[in-house]
């Protein structure tokens, strides 16, 4: 007896976005990096398709970070004190893009420069040929003065520049009008205000081409489950043909990972939590492999060895790739 | 329209296109047709050209092309007999005005004429010309600036674009005099709106006049002196060009889309000093068509219905007949009329008080002992009224403080304040006084050693001892609500003054005209009802904690967490448009009795998901509007009783249905429709389309004992409506009964008109 498999129709898809420009675009990238195009919830393949798979980013500094893990200090070692060697390490270990966050003062605690920020842009761009997003270190004011001089610096390289939010993303957003960039846009787990700021910047007249977004989400055992009900309900609106969110989603799995007790404290904890190490990176890895279910089209991460386990999971999920 | 302007711009149209002619050919001869022409530093060619026509014009040879189709739009000037509508002609003298001036610039460009020669003149930033004059290098000394660069425009343009920069004001010909020359700059650069310099009137020019005071000019103080000729008003058109080709995306050609785009998203206008001739009535036309309308300091005649601008196309204010006690005074209120006409929007980060001042103080509280002074309460009065008046009769920021400060009474003392905001804004609405005014509790409420209470004649305010200390006065008040009214509203707000009256006279004489304003109000909210409105609106503002629900809240239906009613969705809809207060049209209604609306039903399939298909907006048994979690009180079917109960979410008993209030809540929200059960706003109770599908207020068979208590008057006023006076008594509550069996003896003792109804099942 056979067994017909009931299928949803969908009516529509998720906007495909492409980040990074070739030579022959204007810019000095390898190759581009295209993201989203699907046509049915995560890995449903027999419903519908899916063209492009989940970017992996490994998040870099501008300098090396006072606040990161040991853990992940031994796995990048020195290569942290250049943001282009780090950055290359980064190509090495098999990202899809370089994904740059600037630092809110330098290694003495004065505010980071607009001349500072943009140097280390410029070096990581000329030590890797992967596609890259660069993003503020997250205070409004600062963001700002920072991201427009990297937006002039890389014109034409079509960065991802962030992060855009509801109280901040006038001048991001200009600033990617004005030299050809992308923007991340970040709401705070809703989907209606994920929608509403991706209209807002459409509004600016940026395209929606040009538009990825971050739905935010929590670690494994800090509101993973919040986060992916928001993914999934985004996602499904998506795939029922509402327009405004259909983009692409982006998120940290990285960030939200290292900074929760189970993955940051090595001391002092229960025996039976086992060896620091290897909780540390369960920890990020299944977030990550998480939200990858969730329907992510793009993961930021910061251990090496947390891409490669991700990077597995989607063999098995879509096939190795060639 | 004006034939006289109509006339001028067409007369100025043919002349200076002429002139561009007799320059193109004496060029071609002279240079030969591959001769380059280029602006200086952009990538744009000559942009008006590129924009309008697409065309990438390099030499000089590509030129009469441009100029051909310049020709083509002009017009004959009007017959004195003829009176028809000259919009058409005109708009189109102004375009080939801008094509003529783009080209005879790009021709003295070649000839070295450009920028202009302006000897001893060093600008604080400029475009980088090569010249021969310069000794071969760039020089930002001894000239005019000319086109601005491609850097300059990326930089302001991201600033324009997000807003930190209102907009430009393109200032052409010469002030009445030197000091209000400076006068009219200084204000345009304390609002940080770009100032552009153009033009002479009789051989002086405004660029003369502040050069002569020392001011400086460059693109490090947001002054650009483009020019002492009306023509170089081409490089402010080319910089608003290049604005839409850089940041809106557009291509050369899209000319209808890069005009639009100026006049949606860049807020700029021409400010015409002193006598306006021909040319500069050609000028004007074509900044018209880019949506930027012109104000002038002479008697001109106005063309004052909008349409290709925003507001009023052309404006005429007189210098000298300006209301103003010098003439500086009137350099400012020139310089406000030019922001109101173009509908440049004033930006405040700050609240100017001495007291740290923030959300995190709303909730604070000022305890006797700590008081400088009261406002209301026990001892004195206070009352707060805002209202909206016409935006000629207002001076925005202004605070004026009638009578005396609260350093006259001793400490620990009160006195009776009133506080009138009024404002003025081209999208304000009568409707919108009360939702603006239950924001000053708010605004009030964040400065540290403040505190407010209740609201129009019952205010209550307190002022601590600690604030008082650090300088806080009563014209603080006013600073704080102007700022906010500004930062919060400032889509609806145009203009915003503030009286705080302590003068026992004028004090009296407000209240008065406040307690006849709220009288009006109430009346007017209570005679607004569902069938004299075409839209109702959406409150989507729950759906991050209850993904599928949505509220549906009309006039006589305010939503289920008391906080938004009709009016207030209104307002914020119109300041947010894109956020959770979206307008419904009604649509068509098929059953008005249970409140089935074709557009309700198409906006709640779509808002929730697809998983409410229909709302009866008027009934809890049919199809009832679903809840998220905030209601202010659950209503629910009681079989027994044939009637409802309604419990109040501050009531913690238990109910006849067997369950408390934070149980039922589990029932009624999640954005679940469930028949018999139903959140709901308190007001709703008293409304007259409280489930009036089902029968109404008279099925209310048990009401919590608080909802009777605050709420007496208001259901002492329904019972009456509803035919039965004594109604209330008849209904039980918590301290009645909490079981069936209990509910059912009060109702047949007290005869209950329910249980005679017909069948709620």
């Amino acid at each position: 007896m056979t067994i017909e498999i009931p299928k949803e129709k969908y009516t529509g898809a998720v906007r495909e976005v492409t980040l990074g420009a070739t030579a022959d675009e204007g810019g000095t990238r390898a190759h581009t990096l295209t993201i989203g195009g699907e046509s049915t919830l995560p890995y449903l393949q027999f419903e519908g398709t899916i063209p492009n798979r989940p970017a992996l980013a490994l998040e870099i500094r501008d300098r090396k970070p006072d606040d990161w893990s040991p853990l992940l200090l031994q796995a990048w070692g020195e290569a942290m004190d250049d943001p282009g060697e780090w950055a290359k390490a980064a190509e090495a270990a098999g990202a899809d893009l370089i994904y740059m966050v600037l630092s809110l003062t330098d290694a003495d605690g004065e505010p980071n420069t607009p001349e500072y920020a943009r140097a280390a842009v410029r070096k990581v761009l000329d030590a890797t040929s992967l596609p890259m997003a660069v993003v503020g270190p997250g205070q409004a004011e600062i963001d700002n003065e920072l991201i427009v001089p990297v937006a002039e610096e890389a014109e034409g390289e079509r960065l991802l520049l962030g992060i855009c939010e509801e109280k901040n993303y006038r001048t991001i957003v200009a600033a990617a009008l004005a030299h050809n960039h992308l923007v991340q846009s970040k709401t705070p787990m809703d989907v209606n205000l994920s929608k509403q700021l991706v209209i807002l910047i459409h509004d600016m007249g940026l395209p929606l081409e040009r538009i990825v977004m971050d739905p935010t989400t929590g670690a494994l055992g800090y509101g993973i489950e919040y986060g992916y009900s928001v993914m999934e309900r985004l996602r499904l609106a998506a795939l029922g043909g509402d327009q405004m969110t259909q983009q692409p989603m982006l998120v940290n799995p990285g960030e939200e990972a290292w900074r929760v007790k189970e993955a940051k404290v090595g001391e002092g904890v229960p025996e039976n939590w086992g060896d620091w190490e290897r909780r540390a990176l369960d920890w990020e890895a299944v977030t990550a492999i998480a939200l990858v279910h969730s329907g992510a089209n793009m993961l930021v991460l910061r251990h090496p060895e947390t891409l490669r386990r991700v990077r597995s999971v989607l063999d098995d999920l879509l096939g190795s790739q060639s | 329209m004006s034939r006289y302007i109509a006339t001028r711009a067409i007369r100025g149209a043919n002349a200076i296109v002429h002139e561009a002619d007799l320059m193109l050919q004496r060029a071609m001869e002279e240079k030969g047709p591959d001769t380059p022409v280029a602006f200086p530093n952009t990538a744009y060619y000559l942009p008006f050209i590129l924009g309008m026509t697409g065309r990438e014009v390099s030499k000089i040879g590509e030129l009469p092309p441009v100029l051909e189709h310049a020709k083509s739009l002009l017009h004959p000037v009007p017959p004195d007999a003829r009176w028809t509508p000259y919009l058409g002609e005109t708009l189109d003298s102004g375009m080939a005005t801008l094509f003529a001036e783009e080209i005879i610039m790009a021709l003295k460009f070649v000839y070295g004429l450009q920028p202009e020669p302006m000897p001893g003149l060093e600008l604080a930033g400029s475009t980088s010309f090569t010249s021969p004059d310069n000794g071969g290098g760039p020089s930002a000394d001894g000239h005019l600036n000319g086109p601005i660069d491609d850097i300059q425009l990326r930089s302001w343009g991201i600033q324009l674009v997000d807003g930190r920069m209102p907009g430009f004001a393109a200032i052409v010909g010469c002030a009445k005099s030197n000091e209000v020359a400076v006068k009219i700059v200084r204000e345009l650069q304390r609002r940080n709106i770009l100032t552009f310099l153009i033009g002479n009137v009789n051989g002086r020019s405004i660029i003369h006049q502040l050069v002569e005071e020392g001011v400086e000019l460059g693109y490090d103080t947001y002054t650009v002196p483009f020019g002492t000729d009306t023509i170089s008003a081409i490089y402010p058109l080319g910089f608003a060009t290049r604005s839409a080709l850089t940041f809106g995306g557009m291509k050369g050609g899209q000319a209808r889309d890069i005009l639009l785009y100026n006049k949606n998203r860049v807020f700029a206008f021409v400010l015409a000093l002193g006598e306006v001739d021909d040319l500069k009535y050609a000028t004007a036309a074509g900044a018209i068509n880019f949506g930027f309308p012109v104000i002038a300091d002479t008697i001109i005649p106005e063309i004052l219905p909008t349409g290709v601008t925003d507001y009023e196309h052309v404006i005429s204010m007189p210098f000298n007949e300006i209301e103003g006690a010098d003439d500086l005074e009137r350099a400012e209120r020139l310089v406000q009329k030019c922001i109101e006409v173009r509908g440049v929007k004033v930006q405040i980060t700050e609240v100017p008080v001495p007291v740290p001042y923030g959300s995190a103080f709303e909730g604070e509280v000022v305890r006797r002992a700590d008081m400088q002074v009261e406002f209301g309460g026990k001892n004195s009065r206070a009352y707060e009224y805002l209202r909206m008046v016409d935006l000629d009769e207002i001076e925005d920021g202004k605070i004026e403080l009638i009578g005396s400060d609260f350093d006259t009474v001793e400490e620990g003392g009160y006195m009776d304040m009133g506080i009138l905001v009024e404002v003025a804004g081209r999208k304000m609405e009568k409707d919108f006084e009360p939702v603006l005014e239950r924001q000053i509790h708010y605004f009030i409420n964040g400065a540290s050693g403040v505190q407010h209470i209740g609201q129009r004649d019952i205010a209550w305010i307190r002022i601590s001892k600690g604030a008082a200390e650090k300088g806080f006065n009563l014209k603080h008040f006013g600073d704080i609500l102007y700022a906010r009214f500004h930062g919060d509203f400032g889509t609806i707000v145009d203009k915003v003054q503030v009286k705080i009256f302590t003068e026992p006279e004028v004090y009296a004489e407000w209240l008065e005209k406040a307690r006849a304003a709220y009288d009006e109000r109430n009346v007017r909210i209570g005679t607004m009802t569902d069938e004299s409105v075409d839209q109702f609106y959406s409150c989507t503002l729950c759906q991050s904690f209850a993904p599928d629900h949505v509220c549906i809240i009309s006039p006589e239906r305010l939503g289920l967490c008391g906080a938004y009613n009709w009016l207030d969705c209104k307002a914020s809809f119109q300041i947010n448009p894109t956020g959770p207060n979206q307008p419904i049209i009604k649509g068509d209604i098929s059953d008005q009795d249970k409140g089935y609306f074709s557009g309700v039903n198409e906006y709640a399939v779509s808002a929730s998901h697809g998983s409410v298909n229909e709302v009866a907006v008027y009934s809890i048994m049919e199809n009832p509007m679903t809840a998220c979690g905030c209601f202010e009180c659950i209503a629910m079917l009681i079989p027994e009783a044939n009637g409802i109960m309604i419990v109040s979410r501050e009531d913690t008993s238990m109910t006849p249905a067997g369950m408390t209030f934070s149980t039922l809540a589990g029932v009624a929200g999640g954005g679940l429709q469930t028949p018999g059960v139903m959140g709901h706003g308190k007001f709703y109770i008293t409304s007259p389309k409280f489930i009036s599908a089902d029968g109404g207020f008279k099925r209310v068979v048990w009401l919590s004992s608080i909802l009777k208590e605050q709420m007496a008057d208001q259901l002492k006023e329904v019972a009456e409506r509803e035919g039965d006076p004594d109604l209330i008594d008849k209904i039980a509550d918590e301290t009645v009964c909490t079981d069936v069996e209990g509910l059912l003896k009060h109702l047949q003792e007290k005869g209950h008109p329910a249980l005679e109804m017909e069948p709620m099942m």
